[in-house]
C-alpha cells in the first residue's frame, strides 16, 4: 500500500505541492489528475524518491521509500529519455540489471517483454533507428521489465497515435490483471476512466477531491437531465425544477443540469403527461465533468 | 548501492571503451607516440642520418681527424677534396660532409649538410678542438686529447641520482609522464563530462535516478572513466616500449632508447610508479567530478565547452607548474602548489620523480587532496542531484551556490 501523507515540497519561492495526500492500495490503479502546473510531476517523483518533500511522509507497505524499496517501483516519466545508440535488447536488459535483475532471469524477461511490445525485429537495431512511438515502447519495456510491484506513468499516451495508445492501453490492463499497483496521470480522461479505479484530482499543489469513480460522482451536486423530444412543454416542466439550469442542446434533445437530489421519477412522470417522451436519462457525471469542477473551471 | 554503482560501471565501462570517441583518442595516442619514439629515426634514416657524415680532405688530416669524429659522428666515408654535390652525400647515404684542410692558423672546417640546421657548429668545433689544437701547437692529436681530456665528476649533494645522466633521464621521463598524466585526466573527464551531458540532455537522467541513487550513478560513470583511462595508460606504455624497442639508439648513447619499459623501471622506484598511480586516481576523480557535475546543469550540448572550458584552466597551468617544478622541486612555490587540491596531483608527482620529498610533505598533500576530494564528491553529488533534473534556463552561479550550501 501506497500511502501519501500530507506532502509539500517548495523550490525556492515557488510552492510546488502544497498539500497532497491520498491513499493508494495494493493493485489498485490510481489516477493522478490536475493541470498544467498542478504539481503531478512533483508528487510522482516524490513517490519515487527522485526528490525529498520539504514535509509529510510518504510510505510504502508501512516504512519509508527507501533505495531498497524503490527496486520494485517503475518510472515511465513525461520527459521521454533514451540511448540513442544503444541497441534495444541492451537498453531494457540495462534497466532490469539496474533494479536488481540478473541472468538467467533477466535475458527471459527481456525476451518476454521483446516479444509482447513486438519489437523482435528491432531488438538488436540502436533505439535512435526506431519511430517514436516504438521508442516509447522500449521506454515501457525499460519501466517495467523487472516486474515492479508499483508503477508510475506520468503522461504515459502523450505522443502516441491511436493504434500505439490502445496498445499502451492494453499493456496496462494486463499489468493491472497481474495485480501491479499502477499510478498515472493523464489528460486523456476517457482513458483514465476505462483504466482507474480510484482518483485524486489536485491543483494548486494540494487535493481538491479523490475517491473511486462512483464516490467522486455521488458526491457530484448535480446531473445532466436530457429529454426528447425538444420542445416548449418540455422545457416548461424542466425549468420549473429548483435549481435547474439549462445546458447546451444535444441532438435534438433538451439538457438541463439539475441537483443531484432531485426525484427523477417524480419529474419523468411530469414530462410524459405533457409530451410524448421517446427519451429520458440522468446523466452521470463524466470524469472530465468531475475534474472541471473540482480545478474550479465549472459549476 | 554498491550494486548498482557496480551495475552502472560495467555499462559504462562497455559503452565507452566501443565508443568512436575513445578508440580514435586511443589510436591517435598510439600514433604519436610511435611517431615520437620511431620519427627521429624515420627523419633521420630519409636524410640518411643527422649524425651521418663524410670526411673529405687530404689523408693525412681526415686520417687525424676521423678518430676524434667518430665519438661523435657515423662516418660513412673518407673522400679526397672534391666539389661536394649532392649525389655525393646520396651516394654513401650521408647528412653532410665535413672539408677539412690545414691552414697557416690551424683548421679550416666548410661543412655542407642537407639541414645545416642540424649541425651544430659548437659540436663541430668541439669534437675537432683536439686536431686544432694539435695543429697550433705541435703536438700529435692523442696527446692533446690526454691534456684536455681532464676529469670532472659531478658529486650528487642529497640528490635521488648518481650521475648527472641518471638525473636527465629521469627527468625525461617524469617529463613524459605529467604529460600522460594531464591528457588521461583532462580527456577522460572530458570523457565523463559527454556521458553526463548525453544523458541530460537525451532525458534519460530522470529514468536513470528513479531507478539509481545519483551518487552511485556518478560514482560509477567517474570510476569506468578512471579505469579506462588506466587502460589507455598502459596500453600507451606499451606502444612506447615497443616504439622504442629496436629502434636505432642515438649515435653515441649509451642507452638503448630514452623511453623504454626497461629504462622506466631501472630509474624510476616502485614508490614513484606508485606514486604516479595514486596521484593520477586523485587527480582525475577530482577533475572528472567538478566535471560531470558541472555538465549536469547543462541543457545543450553545445554549452559543454562553455563550461568544461574554464575548469580546465587549473589543470592546464598544473601541467606548467610540474614542468616548471622538475627543474626546482624544493623551491617554495612548488612546495606549497603541491598540496593545493586539483594541481596538487600534478605537482607533487612532478617533486617525488626527481628529488627526495619528506614523508611528512606527502602524507599532509594526500590527506589535503583526499578531503578536498570528498567534499567535492558532496558538493558534487548535490549539484549532480538537483543538476539532471533541471531543465529550462541555465541556472545562475548563486542558484549552484545556494543547492551547495542546501
Amino acid at each position: 500500500m501506497l500511502d501519501v501523507d500530507h506532502i509539500h515540497k517548495e523550490f525556492g519561492t515557488v510552492r510546488a505541492v502544497r498539500d497532497v495526500h491520498f491513499r493508494i492500495d495494493d493493485g489498485a490503479t490510481f489516477g493522478l489528475i490536475g493541470p498544467n502546473g498542478a504539481g503531478k510531476t512533483t508528487t510522482m517523483r516524490m513517490i519515487l524518491g527522485i526528490l525529498t518533500p520539504d514535509g509529510g511522509t510518504i510510505r510504502w507497505n508501512n516504512a519509508r521509500v527507501r533505495y531498497d524499496s524503490r527496486k520494485h517501483f517503475g518510472y515511465l516519466p513525461e520527459e521521454r529519455g533514451i540511448y540513442g545508440k544503444m541497441k534495444v535488447r541492451d537498453q531494457i536488459s540495462y534497466f532490469g540489471k539496474l533494479h536488481g535483475l540478473r541472468d538467467p532471469g533477466l535475458t527471459t524477461r527481456v525476451n518476454r517483454w521483446i516479444e509482447r511490445l513486438g519489437l523482435g525485429i528491432y531488438a538488436d537495431r540502436p533505439c535512435a533507428e526506431l519511430s517514436k512511438g516504438n521508442q516509447q515502447k522500449v521506454q515501457l519495456a525499460c519501466a517495467a521489465v523487472h516486474d515492479p510491484q508499483l508503477l508510475v506513468l506520468d503522461e504515459p499516451f502523450s505522443g502516441l497515435d491511436p493504434v500505439n495508445a490502445d496498445i499502451m492501453l492494453a499493456i496496462l490492463n494486463e499489468l493491472k490483471a497481474q495485480g501491479t499497483t499502477l499510478v498515472l496521470s493523464s489528460h486523456q480522461m476517457w482513458q483514465l476512466e476505462e483504466l482507474c479505479t480510484s482518483f485524486c484530482i489536485i491543483a494548486g499543489g494540494e487535493n481538491r477531491v479523490q475517491g473511486t469513480l462512483d464516490q467522486l460522482r455521488s458526491a457530484f451536486p448535480t446531473r445532466i437531465v436530457r429529454v426528447a423530444p425538444s420542445n416548449e412543454a418540455v422545457s416548461n416542466v424542466l425549468s420549473a425544477v429548483s435549481g435547474a439550469q439549462q445546458a447546451a442542446p444535444m441532438n435534438g434533445c433538451v439538457d438541463y443540469r439539475m441537483p443531484a437530489d432531485t426525484d427523477f421519477a417524480s419529474l419523468l412522470r411530469s414530462l410524459v403527461a405533457v409530451a410524448p417522451v421517446t427519451r429520458f436519462e440522468a446523466v452521470e457525471p463524466s470524469l472530465h465533468d468531475i475534474y472541471l469542477r473540482a480545478i474550479g473551471e465549472a459549476a | 548501492m554498491i550494486d548498482d554503482l557496480l551495475t552502472v560501471f560495467s555499462a559504462e565501462f562497455m559503452r565507452r571503451i566501443r565508443s568512436r570517441p575513445y578508440i580514435i583518442g586511443l589510436i591517435i595516442g598510439i600514433i604519436g607516440i610511435l611517431l615520437f619514439t620511431r620519427l627521429p629515426a624515420l627523419v633521420g634514416d630519409a636524410f640518411g642520418g643527422s649524425s651521418s657524415i663524410v670526411v673529405v680532405g687530404s689523408p693525412a688530416l681526415t686520417a687525424r681527424a676521423i678518430p676524434l669524429l667518430k665519438s661523435d659522428y657515423d662516418v660513412k666515408a673518407e673522400l679526397q677534396p672534391q666539389p661536394i654535390t649532392e649525389p655525393t652525400l646520396k651516394e654513401y647515404d650521408a647528412a653532410a660532409a665535413f672539408v677539412l684542410t690545414s691552414t697557416k692558423s690551424g683548421l679550416d672546417v666548410n661543412v655542407y649538410a642537407h639541414d645545416p640546421g642540424s649541425m651544430g657548429v659548437r659540436q663541430v668545433r668541439r669534437a675537432l678542438m683536439p686536431l686544432q689544437l694539435a695543429l697550433t701547437t705541435g703536438k700529435s692529436s692523442s696527446q692533446v686529447k690526454n691534456i684536455t681530456n681532464f676529469p670532472v665528476d659531478v658529486k650528487p649533494v642529497a640528490s635521488k641520482f648518481s650521475s648527472a645522466d641518471q638525473a636527465e633521464l629521469v627527468r625525461g621521463i617524469a617529463y613524459t609522464l605529467i604529460f600522460f598524466l594531464y591528457i588521461l585526466i583532462l580527456v577522460n573527464s572530458q570523457l565523463v563530462t559527454s556521458s553526463v551531458a548525453e544523458e541530460k540532455t537525451s532525458r534519460i537522467a530522470e529514468l536513470l535516478v528513479a531507478s539509481v541513487d545519483p551518487v552511485a550513478l556518478l560514482g560509477g560513470k567517474i570510476l569506468a572513466g578512471a579505469v579506462l583511462a588506466l587502460v589507455q595508460l598502459c596500453i600507451w606504455i606499451a606502444a612506447a616500449t615497443l616504439g622504442g624497442h629496436g629502434s636505432p639508439p642515438p649515435h653515441g648513447s649509451d642507452s638503448d632508447n630514452v623511453f623504454s619499459l626497461a629504462n622506466l623501471f631501472d630509474v624510476l622506484t616502485p614508490g614513484v610508479v606508485v606514486a604516479f598511480f595514486i596521484f593520477f586516481l586523485i587527480g582525475f576523480l577530482q577533475v572528472s567530478t567538478i566535471f560531470a557535475a558541472m555538465a549536469s546543469l547543462i541543457n545543450r550540448t553545445e554549452d559543454l565547452g562553455s563550461v568544461t572550458g574554464p575548469l580546465a584552466i587549473p589543470v592546464v597551468a598544473a601541467l606548467f607548474i610540474a614542468i616548471g617544478a622538475l627543474g626546482t622541486p624544493d623551491a617554495p612555490w612548488a612546495v606549497v602548489t603541491s598540496f593545493v587540491p586539483i594541481i596538487a596531483p600534478f605537482i607533487m608527482f612532478a617533486r617525488i620523480a626527481v628529488s627526495y620529498v619528506p614523508f611528512w610533505q606527502i602524507g599532509l598533500s594526500l590527506l589535503v587532496n583526499l578531503a578536498a576530494l570528498y567534499l567535492i564528491a558532496v558538493f558534487a553529488g548535490k549539484i549532480y542531484r538537483v543538476g539532471m533534473l533541471l531543465y529550462g534556463r541555465a541556472p545562475k552561479l548563486s542558484q549552484v551556490w545556494s543547492v551547495i550550501r542546501s
